[in-house]
């Protein structure tokens, strides 16, 4: 899984591609929100467009990002989730959890 | 020329998280010679692939030198899934709902739910000497195969 954080204004758009699902490559993810978070920023999009699909250890990993940026009083939104993934939060009721977006721009624009 | 009515698929892996690839692949396919739409043979998919994940990550504690052997067999009423790792097994007891506002903003917890949501039927065995069976089912809309939960 590889992880690669473009600023766009004050917003860090964190671009996720390949397979989350759990093993020491989700602390990539987790690992990156803590060093944003450290350089004091408050607002995070993840663009999962390269994610097809996730287990539910991919989905503890985002809910660990989730969590880490409410506790700093950040807010963070979701964009390009694929329908799988989708299905994924509605099965597990999370979809009112996550703030989703078509896309990225939708996603920045909503701050 | 079509798939065969019925048909069975196996696959021995290795216990890591690579493996999952090929888990997906394998589910998707014998879903659909299942006769499942792109939606439900998601479903089998998402249910397959938390099966594996468990045998995986608590089953076989990641240890490579342990298996999960991967049984998907369809036929024309469904698909069955049965997935054995080498570990002691769990206390089911022990598993809570995790759409529960106590337990919703955990981080793990939730494969068994998944399972069972996506499933029509989840059954598991446990032996401390011979490992952990998952035995998942998942029946075509109409069909017999799958008795009435009521």
């Amino acid at each position: 899984m590889k992880v690669k954080t473009q600023m766009e204004g004050d917003v860090a758009i964190i671009h996720v591609s390949g397979k989350l699902m759990g093993g020491p490559e989700s602390e990539n993810l987790r690992n990156e929100i803590k060093r944003l978070l450290d350089d004091d920023n408050k607002k995070f999009v993840i663009n999962l467009k390269g994610v097809p699909w996730i287990n539910s250890t991919g989905l503890g990993a985002l809910m660990a990002v989730y969590t880490s940026v409410q506790r700093s009083e950040g807010t963070l939104k979701l964009c390009h989730v694929s329908d799988r993934i989708q299905s994924l939060f509605m099965i597990t009721k999370l979809l009112t959890i996550f703030d989703t977006y078509p896309t990225e721009k939708e996603a920045i624009a909503s701050f | 020329m079509s798939d065969p009515a019925s048909g069975a698929e196996e696959l021995v892996l290795p216990s890591e998280f690579e493996a999952l690839e090929q888990v997906d692949e394998i589910a998707l396919k014998c879903s659909r010679r299942a006769g499942f739409d792109d939606h439900l043979s998601n479903e089998v998919a998402i249910a397959v692939i938390e099966a594996v994940t468990n045998a995986v990550l608590h089953g076989n504690g990641q240890d490579r030198g342990k298996q999960v052997r991967v049984v998907c067999e369809w036929d024309p009423d469904g698909i069955t899934v049965t997935v054995h790792d080498e570990g002691p097994g769990f206390d089911l007891t022990c598993v809570h709902d995790p759409t529960d506002p106590k337990h919703c903003m955990e981080c793990s917890g939730r494969g068994i739910y998944i399972m069972r949501e996506t499933m029509d039927e989840v059954s598991f065995t446990m032996s401390k000497g011979t490992g952990t069976t998952v035995v998942m089912r998942k029946c075509r809309t109409g069909s017999a195969g799958c008795e009435d939960e009521g």
